[in-house]
């Protein structure tokens, strides 16, 4: 028999009075939202240093772009932020119609806009849920999750999918609204006011809530911008910076609406603005249904699915109502142009922005994408140091990362 | 807009909690209402049209066999390339094609409806049946007889007439007919056809009925 192994633990002893250890927290952690792991440095509870790292979920998404056409790669754009696919999709979209030159139709404009925000409403209901979750609310995560359930089945029965939905296509969407997706729709506008009031009601002034989250992870306008934080986060922060009202694109500019800005820039001005923005997003919903255009839902010049270097098949149909010099006017025109461009639009999440390099082919010779989560996860670092190892957790579900759009 | 934040709180509302009991009160009154959880493998939810789940070859009804062409469209389209079609065209003049095997291997699907949509003759469809997880991956590596089946097993559980069955990925709502060609120019409602669209009350109002 051998002997027991006699082992000596060696307890590391900083400064002679406090403990100082590490702690690897996550990528299984529930609270993490994904798989983020976070390697922190503690001194008691106490984070001295917080360290992200982020790529467990990498799938290689942008290499993946450059073997597929710029129709195909659309469906990897509902992978990134999986919450809120629709508007990566129309983020996706505009790039790729501003490279090449296309335009969309006003209905489609509208719908677009329209399913945006739908899915703002469905991201931000989540991310109440998850982070009231986190912080110890069991209540509002069954509440929110009611009301997401409706919006799920109305993108069902809009597009065919509950989660991945390829719905907008390049020049414009696949399938018109119905007559019942817009009632239904109503119906829930009419009551979604009432439910908002009813999560205020149990956590807003709730006391545990004010003191986990009132003074906690603040960040001043300043170090925000400096952080590259878009989105809530920086509106949280007191910063003026919404793409959709300062670089409208779809129908934006049609619509009114107000951003609404915190002070603080802590923990609970970032909810207050949450909170506000879906007001916000059922107002943008309201007015584009009462404004929807009548006409057709794709652009007359969009690429072909299957062969996008010809002349699409609706122009050569149409031919006699068109007339054949726009037939003449797309045969002499480069259909793919090459060159570089950054198109950036407003995702529930912050700034997603799509960068291409086209070299006049059917496909990206380079595709990148800029996701908020990315940088998101990169300011905890500095946002995180110094407080407890308890609002690390917060945190991460005030910045609101998804794993999906960071690793890519 | 400044966003309005950390409301005061009065003496009696602190000691009594009053935010609290507020909260406890708006729970409680939810325990008397219907409850809204679906207990599922009981409870089937309502599946709507065009729910883009299992793959299947349509059967024409007419000779028995699919409706392929073989055309390679679906197989060019598909972003994760899982659909593999083998085919041989006959010596003699004016034969078509014949399809040996259509393959789609449904764990690399990514859904997209893609494939429905090019296809010219409307041969193959995502059907709304959306259980047939399976324990081996071999079962859900569907070749043409398997795709058959299930367009067979999706036809017999329709709650209507199959040759009334039209998936919206077939034929777009609201894309205009000339623009389609002719087997997706399928019969549809004046609303899916994109002849009566659901237009804007504001826009009414603006433009007047005549436009609209």
């Amino acid at each position: 028999m051998t002997p027991p192994l006699k082992q000596t633990l060696e307890i590391p002893v900083a400064d002679g009075e406090a403990e100082r250890y590490s702690l690897r927290m996550g990528p299984q952690h529930p609270a993490t939202h994904g798989v983020l792991r976070v390697d922190l440095e503690l001194d008691g509870e106490t984070i001295i240093e917080c360290k992200p790292q982020v790529g467990y979920l990498h799938r290689g998404f942008e290499k993946l772009a450059e073997n597929r056409t710029y129709s195909q790669a659309l469906i990897l754009t509902d992978r990134l932020d999986y919450i809120a696919a629709m508007a990566n999709n129309v983020g996706y979209c505009l790039a790729v119609e501003k490279l090449l030159a296309i335009s969309v139709p006003l209905r489609a404009q509208y719908i677009r806009t329209l399913v945006c925000e739908m899915s703002r409403l469905c991201s931000h209901l989540l991310w109440l849920a998850t982070h009231a979750l986190d912080i110890g609310a069991m209540t509002v995560f069954l509440y929110c999750f009611r009301e997401r359930e409706i919006l799920l089945d109305l993108f069902e029965e809009l597009c065919g999918a509950r989660l991945t939905f390829s719905y907008p296509r390049i020049g414009g969407v696949r399938q018109d609204v119905t007559s019942y997706f817009i009632d239904e729709l109503q119906r829930f506008l009419d009551i979604f006011p009432s439910r908002i009031a009813e999560y205020e009601t149990l956590i807003d002034t709730n006391r545990i809530w004010l003191k986990r989250t009132v003074g906690v992870g603040v960040v001043s306008g300043d170090q925000a911008l400096a952080l590259g934080l878009t989105g809530a986060c920086l509106r949280g922060s007191g910063v003026d910076y919404d793409l959709r009202k300062h670089q409208p694109y779809d129908a934006y500019d049609q619509v009114e609406f107000e951003v609404p800005l915190g002070s603080d820039g802590d923990i609970y001005a970032r909810y207050r603005c949450r909170m506000e923005e879906m007001h916000q997003s059922v107002h943008i919903i309201q007015q584009c249904i009462d404004q929807l255009p009548p006409g057709p839902i794709i652009g007359l010049d969009a690429p072909d699915l299957v062969m996008p270097n010809k002349v699409p098949a609706r122009i050569e149909a149409g031919s006699s109502t068109y007339g054949t010099g726009l037939i003449r006017l797309i045969r002499d025109r480069d259909l793919y142009l090459s060159g570089d461009i950054y198109v950036a639009t407003e995702v529930p999440k912050g700034e997603l922005g799509f960068y291409f390099i086209s070299d006049g082919n059917n496909r990206p010779y380079r595709m990148h994408i800029r996701s908020p989560s990315f940088i998101h996860i990169g300011a905890l670092a500095t946002i995180a140091k110094g407080e407890m190892l308890a609002d690390l957790i917060a945190n991460i579900g005030s910045l609101d990362v998804v794993l999906g759009e960071s690793d890519r | 807009m400044q966003i309005q934040y950390k409301p005061k709180r009065g003496l009696l509302a602190t000691i009594f909690q009053a935010e609290i009991l507020q909260g406890m009160a708006l729970t409680l009154k939810r325990l008397f209402s219907k409850p809204i959880t679906r207990q599922y493998p009981e409870e089937k939810p309502q599946i709507r049209t065009g729910f883009r789940g299992q793959h299947a070859l349509v059967r024409d009804p007419k000779t028995g066999k699919s409706k392929c062409v073989g055309c390679m469209r679906c197989a060019m389209v598909c972003p994760s390339r899982c659909i593999r079609i083998r085919s041989h065209k006959d010596k003699e003049p004016g034969s078509r094609r014949v399809i040996d095997d259509y393959q789609i291997e449904s764990l690399r699907c990514v859904y997209c409806g893609y494939c429905e949509e090019v296809c010219p003759v409307n041969a193959i469809v995502l059907t709304e049946f959306y259980e047939y997880g399976s324990y081996d991956r071999r079962s859900l590596y569907f070749t043409m007889e398997q795709l058959l089946g299930n367009w067979d097993r999706f036809a017999a559980q329709l709650d209507r007439p199959v040759e009334e069955y039209v998936n919206p990925f077939w034929r777009p709502r609201g894309l205009p007919e000339q623009t389609l060609p002719a087997p997706k120019r399928l019969p549809v409602s004046p609303e899916w056809s994109g002849e009566q669209q659901v237009v804007g009350r504001k826009w009414r109002q603006h433009h007047g009925p005549e436009q609209s």
